[in-house]
């Protein structure tokens, strides 16, 4: 690692890893994480990623490895000394002390002048919209108003690092949304590094500078938003990332892949042997069957409409390939869908967009 | 048969459904519980007269001549101040076992729980022998306190000994409602205090303290009720010189047999009750 990486790192994870009793719940991590971006850690429950912020917040002691923040070894300092904001899951409110309390909390640890206590506090609520509520108990707030409270509460105290553990999972789909643009601009509006765990990709995709996708406790992938979802490392992360098709398929010695009884190209490298071909629903143009024209170096294929399920903004086509199923999203333009179950189609994609994986399960 | 089939159920609104649900209860509280107190309550008002007969005449003179005592008024001034010293001392050795056995989980915590009721499972008169045995003058406790050389106060028949068998009986009942009022004891907000900046023992000052108060105010409750009212303790212990409202109640009732002074006492007693409930509620209010 030269000098100049090491500058631009704020949070650096070397070889961290911790078990509980004799689950392994995460053997090695290596994860370095600049200043002032938004890191996701996203991946199924039960893969590390909350195991992981929890060891940067020192909730967790890791077996071994260590943890910098800004070129200092934090590995051994208590809690209460590593400078961190925490939004937890629940928020996790003083449920006996009020808003502006609540705020005022890390302050007072931090035996601030009263001037200045009041003064940021004040100016923590109304970057939160808040300060109307100062002398509300938690519980008499809403879910939404409760976790801008504990976002606050977690950025007055300017943290070096801010961590969000799932912070939107208990709100309603209108307000997430809301949330979601709101925790973003307040992020990059202070320039904090920050550390965002979630189950849920929309989250990542749209918040996050840079993603860690985990699995079982390792990195499967860590990227930008479009490097994860356009150039998927894994098989996995092509899966938990969108929505995809997977189908088998094998290489022959000439380098010919075939999936669904039909010849395919693909741009990635073929090595002889059982691949897994995977395709985005929404990158298949579907058309009438024979109007479909394959672009050049590309795939054309016929097949039969299986289901065709109405989303709204999307209509779903089950179309029957071989003995396959692949799946194709088209957002709906007309009232009702073009296609019914029963047209044959032809499904025309360019040769990019098959993603080719060696087959694990053969 | 048939004509009965046909007519339509009953259907009972809820309020008379709970006042049949809850007669019975209210029947035994008012024959074993209610009235017994009124009785009582009259016979404070009644002379007492020579050989233990009650003069069924209505005076004072029980109430007067008891807070004009100054026996008496020690005698009330040291029951409620021992149990409450008793109180706190109970809170202060059980509060760390109760936040351990909060915390604590699976067999582990099933464990421990039965063992913190299992003393409940014997009768205070033999927890109480059993401290007589340790603290009498030859008993272990003294013969290891002259060994190592520390002063050894004789710990029977005194209020040493009585508050220390009284804080052990007590701590049972403080630990279990501790725990139950730790519900609002969240890991996750202490958690929260530590990530702010909160060393373990400012954690401790500002957020698993208060948040544990009303568990607090129910096992003070609780325990003083139970000290003031405690008996066989501080007989056997007090070796008969150690005068609490509890045992001087007994000694009127059954020794000299003045009732009516006896149930002045106890009705005494009932008022201290009132007032530890009223305070109680006070702080609950002030909580919430």
């Amino acid at each position: 690692m030269t000098v100049s990486t090491a500058k631009e790192d704020h949070l650096r994870l070397e070889n961290i890893g911790v078990s509980f009793g004799s689950v392994n719940v995460i053997p090695s991590l290596d994860l370095s994480v600049r200043k002032g971006e938004m890191v996701a850690f996203l991946g199924p429950s039960g893969c590390g990623k909350t195991t992981t912020l929890r060891m940067i917040a020192g909730l967790i002691t890791p077996s071994h490895g260590r943890i910098h923040v800004g070129g200092r070894d934090i590995t051994a300092l208590p809690i209460h000394d590593r400078d961190m904001g925490m939004v937890f899951q629940s928020y996790a409110l003083f449920p006996h002390m009020d808003v502006s309390r609540n705020v005022q909390f890390g302050l007072k640890m931090r035996n601030l002048a009263a001037g200045e206590i009041a003064a940021r506090t004040k100016a923590a609520l109304d970057m939160v919209q808040l300060g109307h509520l100062a002398g509300r108990k938690p519980k008499e707030l809403s879910g939404g108003q409760q976790q801008r409270v504990a976002l606050a509460r977690a950025l007055v105290i300017q943290p070096s690092i801010l961590l969000l553990d799932e912070p939107l999972s208990n709100l309603d789909a209108k307000l997430r949304d809301e949330m979601r643009v709101q925790i973003r601009a307040l992020q990059q509006a202070s320039g904090i590094t920050a550390v965002f765990v979630t189950h849920d990709q929309v989250e990542a995709l749209s918040m996050c500078d840079r993603i860690v996708v985990m699995r079982n406790g390792r990195v499967e992938q860590f990227g930008t938003p479009t490097e994860i979802y356009e150039k998927p490392a894994t098989a996995f992360v092509a899966n938990f990332v969108g929505r995809t098709n997977r189908l088998k398929g094998t290489v022959d010695a000439q380098g010919n892949l075939s999936a669904a009884g039909q010849q395919l190209t693909s741009s990635a490298k073929l090595e002889p042997g059982k691949v897994e071909v995977l395709v985005r629903p929404h990158r298949i143009a579907m058309q009438p069957a024979g109007a479909g024209k394959a672009a050049e170096g590309g795939n054309l294929v016929q097949g039969e409409i299986a289901s065709v399920t109405f989303i709204g903004d999307l209509v779903q086509y089950g179309v029957r390939v071989g003995g396959d199923e692949i799946m194709i999203e088209e957002a709906t333009r007309r009232c009702a869908p073009p296609f019914a179950a029963g047209d044959t189609v032809s499904l025309a994609w360019s040769a990019g967009d098959t993603l080719i994986y060696p087959d694990k399960d053969q | 048969m048939n004509a009965a089939a046909e007519t339509a159920p009953r259907t009972w609104r809820s309020g008379e459904l709970a006042i049949v649900l809850l007669l019975p209860i209210a029947l035994i509280n008012a024959i074993g519980f209610i009235l017994p107190v009124l009785n009582l309550a009259r016979y404070s008002f009644n002379q007492s007269t020579a050989g233990g007969g009650i003069a069924d005449v209505f005076t004072w003179e029980n109430w007067t001549g008891l807070l004009r005592d100054p026996f008496y008024l020690e005698l009330i001034f040291n029951s409620v101040w021992i149990s409450l010293a008793i109180t706190l001392t109970t809170l202060v050795v059980s509060y760390p076992i109760a936040l351990y056995l909060h915390r604590s989980t699976g067999s582990w915590k099933t464990f421990l729980t039965v063992l913190v009721i299992s003393p409940l499972l014997t009768s205070a008169v033999v927890r109480t022998y059993g401290w007589i045995a340790l603290l009498t003058d030859n008993g272990p406790v003294l013969s290891f306190l002259r060994y190592v050389g520390l002063p050894a106060p004789s710990l029977m028949f005194n209020i040493k000994g009585v508050f220390i068998g009284l804080t052990e009986i007590l701590m049972p009942y403080m630990i279990l409602a501790l725990m139950a009022g730790f519900g609002r004891l969240d890991p996750r907000v202490e958690e929260a205090a530590r990530t702010l900046g909160a060393t373990p023992s400012r954690t401790f000052w500002k957020i698993i303290l208060p948040l544990t108060l009303p568990g607090i105010a129910l096992g003070c409750l609780l325990c003083f009720v139970l000290a003031v009212s405690s008996f066989i303790t501080p007989k056997l212990m007090g070796g008969g010189r150690v005068f609490l409202l509890a045992t001087e109640i007994y000694d009127q009732a059954i020794v000299t047999l003045n009732w009516p002074l006896a149930s002045t006492l106890s009705i005494l007693v009932l008022i201290v009750f009132g007032a530890a409930l009223w305070a109680y509620s006070v702080v609950l209010r002030r909580l919430d």
